[in-house]
């Protein structure tokens, strides 16, 4: 004791410094173009940045995929790099990595993404190897065969996986059978099965085509001749012109309801609480980032502060509203709850969870949760943009959700002009108390009957 | 032709440079300036990680991280977090076996708040320090250990694979996130102590990168740094030498419900700091780095034995390093399948080395990971702290992928045929409980 006694009595404290003048930061504005192939091109220059991020955009999405063939559009954007007209799927990876180049292919609900991380210096010979994947794949018999193979060893791991299993379990609840969204992403065992190189080249020709795709091109592009370099990648790619398929209507049965996923002897209970709203499109959306933020959006956020900070029950909590498809007719987000608590005080943590909504409701912010919530999200977007991935992530995101290119710089400026009543108004018509669905994947013996006493609604138990 | 193949003219320290200064107190601080854009980045790297922990305090230095972040004498409670997020900036703090960091990237004109927040917590943590953070975080603690190690599959692998290749007693037989029991052990005096002896402006390296004025910035460290006493508490950390090679195959098979078999193992490999690690580095990114290394393409894409396999690098300066690979079984494939095929593969690149093809496109690769690195102002400070804590030269981090683009073929040859055998490893195998293992079962049901 005394030794700190002697530190504190010598440190000379100041008070809290106030900060500096703000140095002015947009959000970068993209130069928008069409090659002769119809391929729209979005291109950014940031300075500084050697490691330039491509994001390529396909318009395939998964409703696309025919019936009974869940995860061909995974497969397929797997096989893109799995060999060409030049290259055998072993060559590719190696020139790839030749060049220092990282490249990741994934479905999702609008679209495929595929995603090249290359130094600037050996741009022009990454987009070359992803315009020949473009132009040529080989969809090869064989290759093809292994990567079904592979995935379907993978999926044993996902449903392994707490928090992908929850996911899993919530979309299923969630949306209507016949949906495309309440079934896996990247497919079950039956559907990929019966996947093969007809169906993955069938898919590829019926939805991938230049003048339907986007490119997104960000880093420091100081002495690249960016239009010679792409017009000799990916504007030696052809394709015929299709019109874009429209976005079909989301719907969701959100019905107060709890689903336990059973796991006999897990420590922890993983939770995942959700339905679905509004997306970027509706100009609810500023109010529903602040207020969802407060909510849970940080360990001194509503929730955290309660069950991480005050109660121990988890390492944290989050709220989230994550777009799942979004055109200007129409689209939805995932609004949920997600973490993990120890499984003696599930109960308890739940209870205490839904009081904080309830509060939330009753109460309403503050004003100054809200002030502290605009200075983050606003004040962070210099640090989450300093990446030239980070830019092309988000760019490529507005086109694949239909936005203006500038609707991240105009959301800053809405952020900071919505204020508290409609940051309230907005979370609490997210996160209805009576209009949820909980999934916890955990050990039911313990959990499901302090869980049915906080009357959630019907609590029903599925083996894990 | 080592500068044929790099991607930047000016592949090492792209331009960068950083300026070293040293407080009255023994504060290090080291200074980068880069005016790209308009943020600045804090970072601190006390010289404590978890090697310093004691037999029955295991996890101690990762839970006082926490609170670190729980108030000091001007800061109530989570008002570090409140005041950084407020001002815009991101932040956090992590405990490994060496060291641990704490930073926060702040918008340049918010920098002195987070000048003033380090300093405070720096010099007067047990003013607030009290019961009820310390038993809050304990719980936070081990709900962090449970989700990250304990509820999901293969979970404790690292700190099985660690406890298998350090032996007991050494530093870094335990991993910083701890045990259970010790966690549960820890008391208030325990954090107390470990702040009285590690947390030491003599100990610790403050980095500040990005939109700075060097002068002013350096004025701020030593009005709120620069009263704060310093101490010489700290005993040095127990010995961590070790033989160059483990001498004989260790191993251990652990049934539990895992979606696979599983084969890992870690390799004793050299010291981070020497170009023998940057080899090793080398080596492990051919064998197991990506999809077109030696091991991805023998197990996922020709006998199609595994659904992944690679190998990963963890750099220690103070023990051997670990050359930690992961192998997870196809189907219904066989664990010594898998282990003969690796066993093959190591013994045919320690004998024919890497070819050029391979030398190039694994230089390609570390190089880029180093430009991913470099390339922000938090990555870049947390480097400037790394090489000047383990290895007293900050300078060092700004040249470090040249040192990896330096490296020849047939050191990284040497360094394979030396230390990636057999009986230089410890591994690993999971067993999925309930397949085939049910005849066992069965035998301990009938006794």
């Amino acid at each position: 004791m005394s030794d700190a006694a002697v530190s504190l009595t010598s440190m000379e404290f100041h008070p809290q410094p106030r900060p500096g003048t703000a140095k002015p930061w947009a959000f970068p504005a993209p130069e928008r173009g069409t090659l002769d192939n119809g391929l729209t091109v979005l291109r950014c220059h940031r300075p500084g940045q050697q490691v330039v991020a491509v994001e390529i955009f396909l318009a395939a999405p998964l409703e696309a995929e025919p019936e009974g063939l869940d995860g061909v559009a995974t497969i397929m954007a797997r096989a893109l790099s799995e060999g060409t007209d030049k290259h055998s799927a072993e060559e590719f990876a190696a020139e790839l990595e030749r060049c220092g180049a990282t490249l990741d292919a994934h479905a999702d609900h609008p679209g495929v993404r595929i995603s090249l991380e290359v130094p600037v210096s050996r741009l022009a010979k990454a987009l070359g190897l992803v315009a020949e994947a473009l132009r040529a794949p080989a969809f090869a018999d064989s290759e093809v065969e292994r990567l079904v193979r592979n995935r379907l060893d993978e999926i044993p791991h996902e449903i392994a996986n707490p928090a992908r299993r929850a996911a899993m379990q919530l979309s299923k609840e969630l949306f209507p059978a016949t949906s495309r969204m309440s079934r896996p992403r990247q497919g079950t065992e039956a559907t990929v099965a019966g996947i093969d190189s007809a169906a993955v080249r069938a898919f590829f020709e019926a939805h991938v085509r230049p003048a339907t795709a986007t490119a997104v091109v960000v880093g420091d592009l100081t002495g690249v001749d960016l239009d010679a370099v792409l017009a000799d990648t990916l504007g030696a790619w052809t394709g015929d012109t299709a019109e874009p398929r429209p976005v079909p209507p989301v719907t969701a049965d959100d019905t107060g309801r709890v689903i336990i996923v059973d796991r006999p002897g897990a420590v922890q209970t993983q939770l995942l609480i959700g339905r679905i709203g509004p997306d970027r499109h509706d100009r609810v959306w500023p109010a529903q980032v602040l207020g969802t933020y407060c909510l849970g959006g940080t360990l001194t956020s509503r929730l955290d502060k309660v069950l991480r900070e005050e109660k121990g029950y988890t390492y944290g909590v989050r709220a989230f509203g994550q777009v799942l498809r979004s055109g200007p007719q129409g689209g939805a987000a995932m609004l949920a709850i997600s973490g993990s608590v120890d499984t003696p005080n599930t109960g308890p943590a739940l209870d205490d969870l839904w009081k904080v909504l309830r509060t939330l409701a009753a109460e309403g912010l503050t004003d100054a949760e809200r002030e502290t919530a605009v200075q983050n999200l606003v004040g962070v977007a210099p640090l989450k943009y300093e990446t030239a991935a980070s830019v092309a992530g988000t760019l490529a995101d507005q086109v694949e959700q239909h936005l203006p290119d500038d609707f991240q710089a105009q959301l800053y400026a809405r952020l900071a002009e919505t204020g508290t009543v409609e940051a309230t108004a907005a979370v609490v018509s997210a996160f209805p108390t009576d209009r949820l669905v909980t999934v916890l994947v955990g050990d039911a013996a313990r959990i499901k009957e302090p869980v049915e006493a906080l009357g959630l609604g019907e609590v029903t138990v599925v083996t894990g | 032709m080592p500068m044929g193949h790099t991607a930047t003219a000016q592949a090492g320290s792209g331009g960068l440079t950083a300026t070293e200064h040293r407080l009255a107190n023994g504060l290090r601080v080291v200074l980068s300036e880069d005016h790209l854009t308009p943020v600045a980045a804090v970072c601190l790297w006390y010289d404590v990680g978890s090697r310093h922990e004691v037999e029955g305090r295991t996890g101690l230095a990762h839970l006082f991280e926490h609170l670190m972040f729980q108030g000091s004498k001007q800061v109530q409670g989570n008002g570090h977090f409140e005041l950084v997020q407020g001002a815009g900036g991101s932040l956090n703090g992590t405990t490994s076996f060496e060291r641990t960091n704490y930073f926060e990237t702040m918008p340049a004109h918010q920098l002195e708040l987070a000048l003033w927040l380090e300093a405070d917590r720096m010099g007067s943590l047990l003013a607030a320090l009290d019961d009820e953070s310390m038993e809050n975080q304990r719980d936070v603690v081990k709900n962090e250990r449970r989700q990250r190690y304990d509820n999901v599959p293969y979970g404790t692998a690292f700190e099985r694979l660690t406890a298998l290749a350090y032996p007991e007693g050494h530093p870094y037989h335990h991993t910083p996130i701890g045990s259970m029991a010790d966690l549960d052990a820890a008391t208030l005096e325990d954090a107390r102590n470990f702040f009285r002896t590690y947390y030491a402006p003599n100990n610790a390296v403050l980095s500040v990168v990005g939109d700075i004025d060097p002068e002013q910035t350096l004025a701020w460290i030593e009005k709120y740094f620069g009263s704060i006493p310093s101490h010489d508490g700290k005993q040095p950390p127990r010995d961590g030498t070790l033989p160059e090679t483990i001498g004989g195959q260790l191993r251990e098979v652990v049934v539990e419900e895992v979606p696979a078999r599983a084969l890992m193992a870690a390799y004793r490999l050299p010291h981070d700091g020497t170009r023998e690690c940057d080899a090793a580095d080398i080596a492990l990114t051919v064998l197991g780095g990506g999809e077109s290394s030696r091991l991805h393409n023998r197990l996922v894409r020709r006998d199609r034995t595994a659904v992944a396999a690679g190998f990963g690098l963890l750099r220690l300066a103070g023990a051997p390093s670990l050359g930690w690979l992961d192998v997870k079984t196809s189907g219904g494939v066989e664990v010594p399948d898998i282990e003969s095929a690796v066993d093959d593969e190591l013994a045919r690149f320690a004998a024919e080395g890497p070819t050029p093809e391979e030398m190039e496109r694994a230089q390609a690769q570390l190089e880029r990971e180093w430009l991913d690195r470099l390339g922000t102002v938090a990555g870049r400070a947390d480097e400037l702290c790394r090489y000047a804590v383990l290895f007293g030269d900050p300078q060092l981090a700004l040249t470090a992928v040249q040192r990896v683009l330096d490296v020849t073929a047939d050191e990284v040859r040497a360094v394979a045929q030396a230390r990636l055998r057999p009986d230089n490893r410890a591994v690993l195998v999971y067993e999925p409980a309930g397949t085939d293992h049910s005849e066992q079962e069965e035998e301990g049901a009938d006794q």
